[in-house]
Parts: structure tokens; C-alpha cells; sequence
């Protein structure tokens, strides 16, 4: 039976104006398992947005700290964690809590190469927030192969990108990677001699890309979780925030994809 | 069998008229593209009206003809 209206009611409830949507499936969002694979720019604006729409299990991994160069543009990230090297992925964590007090937010400090593989398989929805093409790989391919939704977020300066990869049917990311991308992947580890050199380009980025691409990324989460499938992006968006242009563009599965054969 | 298609670079909006067999590859149009531009060491990707083109295929494969325009669009890495 429905409970009787009282007046003033519906501001007492944080979720009051989101469940006006008619085919948001809040439940589902609250119990949902979100694993955020990366604590910058990007990791900070998509688990800020994931707390605000209702996620409550949200996992955050990164093994790095935090630096003064990411103060503008991580809403989670003060000038005392850059004083006290605080974890990015603590950080976020801290953040999270402070937003939504029922959240039960996760920070997981270490490389994402070294997260168990039943990490992935635990998780609903995987959320890529990273700044490299090798990573990206990894967590594609454990996502895809244990049948859980990828969704990639990239920026660089004022492009942007994100993409859904629904296994078991729908292209991953690697289906729409070529040369450059395994020539820059290649880039980042040269070998000199003995040793593994591991190159780390700074790249051009600013907040307002960061949160337009986080903004799709998030609620492209809550159409997943929500059983909303025919809504999703089909597979791939583009922004560039200089000529003020979005696109949505199809990424085919690629046969011949290593992902796909290995499952 | 030659084709003639032209790429145009999303980032300054400028094409380049390419010369091709059908039996160039997409990958083989990127890089050349890229180079002409001298663009960044970054990953690249190619489309044709809303679809993102398979590095490895080749323009006989992807159903690239004479004319077409595919663009040029740099894949965002950074997080």
C-alpha cells in the first residue's frame, strides 16, 4: 500500500527528483558493483557523478598519489593530499563518503595489472578512466571476457571520447584499435638494454572536457544498470569541445579481434 | 585498381587528396595521413560517414570507392 502524502515530503528524500524519471531503475542503482579503473581527472568526475546518481558500491583503483598538477581539474584532491602524498585512489574514497554518507566506496591501491582477475568478475560495470593505451587493453579484456560492461572514457585537451562494450555481442574496445594505437602503446615501454623505460607523456587536459566526458560515461552507467540497452550509445561518442561537435559513431565488432576469439 | 579519396583532418578541417589501390590498407591511409600532418605519436582512427574504419581491412574491404571522404580523428588516450 502506498504510504500517504505529507506535506514537504518529497524534499526530504535525496533521490525525490530522480526517481521522477520514469525509466531510471534507482533500486538497481543502489545495489549496483562499479569498479572505477583510475583516480584522475577523469576517475574524480565519473565517481563524483556515480555518488550524485545513487551508486552506493563503488570500487576506485590507482596506485598513484596525488600531485599540485592534478589540483585543477580533481574535485577530490586538496592541497593537504598533495602535502601528505595521500593515495588518489584514498582520496577519492574520502570524496565519495563526503558526498553520499551511505556510500560504501573502496579504494584499491595498487596497478590495475595486479588487481586479482575475480576483481572484474565481481563488479557490475566496469568504468575506464585511464591515461594509457596498455591499460586500457587489460581492463578491456578482463571485462569483456567475464561478461561485464565496459565503459571507456578518453580526453585529450578539449576531445573526448567514450565507449560501451557490451559483451557477449557487442564490439570491445580493441575491435576499434589499429597501428597507432599499438605504436603508441608500444611507445610508452622501450626497452634500453637491461632495462624497461616506461614513458609517460603529459597530456593536454582541462576540467570541462573531463566533465562532459564523464557526464556520458555515467549516465550511459545508469542506462546499463537500469536494463536500458536499446538507449545506449551504439558505440562510441565523440566530442571536440573547439568546434563544439558531438558524435555518435559505430566502432564494428572486428572477428578477428583477439578479445573476442579468446572467449 | 586505383582509387582517388580524399581524408580530411578533424582537428584543422584541411583534406588531402590520396591516391590508392584497393588493396592499401586503412592502417597504411592513417599513417600516411598522420605523417603528411605530421601529427603527434598518438593513436589515430578513420571513418567513413558514422562508422569507424578496421586498421587492418583493406579499401576494398571496408567498401571505400573513388571520391569518398573519410576523416582523420585523433583517439583521446589521457584519463
Amino acid at each position: 500500500m502506498l504510504e500517504p502524502l505529507k506535506v514537504g515530503s518529497t524534499d526530504r528524500d535525496r533521490y525525490d527528483r530522480s526517481r521522477r524519471i520514469p525509466w531510471l531503475d534507482l533500486d538497481s542503482v543502489f545495489r549496483a558493483k562499479v569498479l572505477v579503473v583510475g583516480a584522475g581527472a577523469l576517475g574524480n568526475e565519473v565517481a563524483k557523478n556515480l555518488a550524485l546518481s545513487g551508486f552506493k558500491k563503488i570500487a576506485i583503483v590507482d596506485m598513484d598519489k596525488v600531485v599540485e598538477s592534478n589540483l585543477n581539474r580533481c574535485i577530490f584532491f586538496t592541497n593537504e593530499d598533495v602535502h601528505r602524498q595521500s593515495n588518489k585512489a584514498e582520496a577519492v574514497a574520502r570524496g565519495v563518503r563526503a558526498l553520499s554518507s551511505d556510500s560504501e566506496p573502496r579504494a584499491v591501491v595498487r596497478r590495475i595489472e595486479d588487481v586479482p582477475d575475480g576483481e572484474f568478475a565481481e563488479h557490475d560495470l566496469v568504468m575506464g578512466c585511464l591515461d594509457n593505451i596498455q591499460s586500457r587493453m587489460h581492463v578491456n579484456y578482463s571485462a569483456y571476457t567475464r561478461g561485464v560492461v565496459y565503459i571507456d572514457g578518453g580526453i585529450q585537451g578539449f576531445l573526448g571520447k567514450v565507449m560501451v562494450a557490451v559483451p557477449p555481442q557487442g564490439a570491445c574496445l580493441q575491435c576499434g584499435m589499429n597501428r597507432t594505437h599499438a605504436r603508441a602503446a608500444n611507445l610508452r615501454f622501450s626497452c634500453t638494454g637491461r632495462d624497461v623505460v616506461i614513458h609517460e607523456p603529459r597530456l593536454p587536459a582541462e576540467i570541462t572536457t573531463t566533465s562532459v566526458v564523464s557526464a556520458i560515461m555515467v549516465r550511459e552507467a545508469l542506462k546499463v544498470v537500469s536494463k536500458k540497452k536499446e538507449m545506449l550509445l551504439q558505440n562510441a561518442f565523440y566530442y571536440d569541445g573547439q568546434r563544439n561537435v558531438s558524435e555518435e559513431m559505430e566502432v564494428p565488432l572486428d572477428p578477428d579481434c583477439p578479445v573476442h576469439e579468446r572467449r | 585498381m586505383a582509387v582517388r579519396i580524399k581524408v580530411k583532418n578533424a582537428e584543422t578541417g584541411a583534406t588531402v587528396e590520396m591516391e590508392l589501390e584497393v588493396e592499401n590498407t586503412i592502417d597504411e591511409v592513417i599513417e600516411s595521413a598522420a605523417t603528411f600532418w605530421s601529427k603527434d605519436m598518438g593513436a589515430y582512427v578513420l571513418r567513413r560517414g558514422k562508422k569507424v574504419l578496421r586498421g587492418g581491412n583493406t579499401l576494398k574491404d571496408a567498401g571505400v570507392i573513388a571520391n569518398d571522404v573519410l576523416e582523420l580523428i585523433p583517439d583521446p588516450e589521457g584519463g
